[in-house]
């Protein structure tokens, strides 16, 4: 009960810290409203063509949208952290009987908010524009990214406590997301490019995500890839956050 | 992990008495460039409750690892460590529920008005709602925060938010407080409102450790002073007596024309109630391990030499002295990563 308590008044303490700066809300809906208006309409002519088997370029171009949504909202839970680090706050909510779990809940569900509600308005945007959705399938794909959130926030923070320096932090955030991201497919599914591509893509774990999120659209809710994709994530998801608390528990300035 | 109603009932020893923390033997290191740094060597203390005792010591002898330790931030590689009773290592969060921790850094949070701060700290401590927020008016009141409380913490001043960062401390009534370097970067005003305030504390029941480099803080603040050097304590009482164990200084400035000075500074050497004796300049100082008789004794000395006087003053031992005797070094010059190394 306490726990739930702590969680819930730890992740009020963080959306009320993004509601100040809501330059970043505008940042987190601009992004991914820009790519479906300057860089879908280059998709249009692929329309039937391999990769994109219903025509609608956006059933396959949304999901990976919201993919990079899901990753943008998560990663940056590391440098909120390593600016705790530095004025003390980690120390001292440390000191506190609040469960360490709790402490990483926090950001994680913040972050899943501001993932999830700029998801929804963009799949409300793209809908004019000829993205057909398959509601039960687009609400288990919001499900799947908000997982995926969850992995990115926690694993971001475990990096920040660790590496302590936000210069190390962003070095290695960079250059994990664009491997991450493109062998994922995010832009274009990674079934049209060569086997050797597509090897690689499965050693990434955002990957599965991807994979699964394109089947939801399309509908197909019961199949082993969107079982793998559900598998994968949730895993990484506890793997991520199992990986934060006990950094939390160790975090030292 | 520590379940916290196994905890509840036997984490009190009973014969400890009214140590409010009791430190035997406390051993850390960490890895270093050239293998293990020693932070701690060996730390004992004994704080009474209801206390404010003193940690002096310069950057980098271990103050700041000893109170991460006491705070269950860090854990030590051997020794024990008793806080409010409790053991540190054995049920961490049975200490958290007791102490209260402002580290250097402070740990207030930027984003957040003072009073959000202050009705966070309160509920993850378990306190009820209504409880908290009686207990922030409180907070708001005793330490003066009233005018900026409902202000984003970001355009605090040092001041400002040193006494919020005091306030989220003790919000939820901590039997055992601990400050490290509270007043580091405050000006004089500040220090001395912020001094007041901790006395209040300690009047009302809270035990007080604080960590600090400054000596008068150490000396006006505190009941008991352990001065810390290179992971040990060095010495340890009250401050007066630190100070009765380093011979004062009688200084004295003979009239102008006064004569020959030199047969009484000899006479002065000779008395066995003086230490030394030597001119410097038109002054002589004469150094004398018990202050009263030894300045009756000068006196002695001056009126049989027929010796006029312009001036006599006592110069007691600072803490200053004291550490200077202890440590081989002046406070204000031991500071910095080196006074880790120098072993």
């Amino acid at each position: 009960m306490s726990f739930l308590l702590q969680t819930a008044l730890l992740s009020r303490r963080r959306l009320l810290e993004t509601l100040r700066q809501p330059i970043w809300v505008f940042m987190g809906l601009s992004v991914p409203l820009l790519y479906l208006a300057l860089f879908a309409p280059l998709l249009t002519s692929l329309a039937g063509g391999p990769g994109f088997p219903r025509g609608g370029v956006l059933d396959v171009f949304v999901p990976g949208i919201l993919a990079l949504m899901a990753f943008g909202a998560g990663m940056g839970a590391g440098w909120i952290v390593i600016a705790e680090l530095d004025t003390g706050v980690i120390e001292r909510l440390r000191v506190t009987p609040a469960s360490r779990l709790a402490l990483v809940l926090g950001t994680v569900v913040r972050d899943v908010i501001t993932f999830a509600v700029p998801a929804v308005i963009v799949v409300c945007v793209a809908l004019p524009f000829g993205f057909h959705a398959h509601w039960a399938g687009v609400a288990l794909l919001v499900v799947l990214m908000a997982l995926l959130t969850a992995a990115c926030s926690a694993g971001s923070a475990a990096l920040g406590i660790t590496l302590k320096q936000i210069g190390s932090l962003a070095a290695v955030i960079t250059g994990l997301q664009l491997p991450l991201t493109l062998l994922s497919g995010v832009l274009l599914p990674l079934s049209l490019g060569p086997g050797w591509l597509q090897g690689l893509g499965h050693a990434n774990p955002m990957y599965y995500a991807v994979e699964a999120a394109r089947q939801l659209a399309a509908g197909r809710l019961a199949t082993g890839t969107v079982a793998l994709g559900f598998g994968v994530t949730a895993a990484a998801a506890l793997l991520a956050i199992w990986w934060s608390t006990r950094a939390y528990r160790r975090a030292m300035a | 992990m520590t379940g916290g109603a196994a905890v509840r009932t036997t984490h009190r020893t009973e014969s400890e008495g009214d140590a409010a923390v009791r430190v035997t033997g406390l051993r850390k290191s960490f890895p270093g460039k050239g293998g293990r740094v020693e932070a701690l060597r060996g730390v004992d203390l004994r704080v009474a409750a209801g206390r404010i005792y003193g940690f002096l010591g310069p950057n980098g002898a271990g103050k700041t690892t000893t109170l991460r330790i006491l705070t269950t931030l860090l854990s030590a590689d051997s020794g024990e460590a008793l806080v409010a009773g409790v053991d540190v290592r054995r049920h961490p969060a049975a200490v958290r529920r007791r102490i209260g921790y402002v580290s250097q850094l402070g740990g207030a949070d930027r984003e957040a008005t003072g009073r959000e701060n202050l009705l966070l700290q309160g509920r993850l401590y378990g306190m009820s709602s209504t409880d908290t927020k009686r207990r922030g008016g409180e907070l708001i009141e005793l330490l003066d925060l009233g005018g900026f409380s409902h202000r984003i913490v970001r355009s605090y001043s040092g001041g400002q938010r040193r006494r919020l960062e005091v306030a989220l401390g003790i919000m939820h009534r901590p039997e055992v407080l601990f400050l490290d370097e509270p007043t580091l970067g405050l000006d004089p005003q500040n220090r001395a409102h912020l001094w007041e305030q901790l006395r209040g504390l300690r009047d009302a029941g809270t035990t007080i450790l604080l960590t600090t480099h400054y000596l008068d803080e150490a000396d006006q603040l505190s009941e008991r002073v352990a001065i810390i050097d290179n992971g040990q304590v060095v010495a340890e009482g009250t401050p007066e007596e630190l100070k009765q164990r380093y011979p004062a200084e009688v200084i004295i400035t003979p009239r102008p024309g006064a004569g020959e000075l030199g047969s009484l500074i000899a006479n002065l050497e000779r008395d066995p109630l003086v230490a030394a004796a030597h001119l410097e300049g038109t002054t002589i100082r004469v150094t004398v391990p018990d202050p009263t008789a030894g300045l009756a004794a000068v006196f002695d000395r001056l009126r049989a030499g027929g010796v006029g006087v312009q001036r006599v003053s006592l110069q007691e031992p600072s803490l200053d002295d004291v550490f200077l005797h202890e440590t081989g070094r002046s406070l204000r010059d031991a500071g910095g990563p080196s006074a880790v190394e120098a072993a």
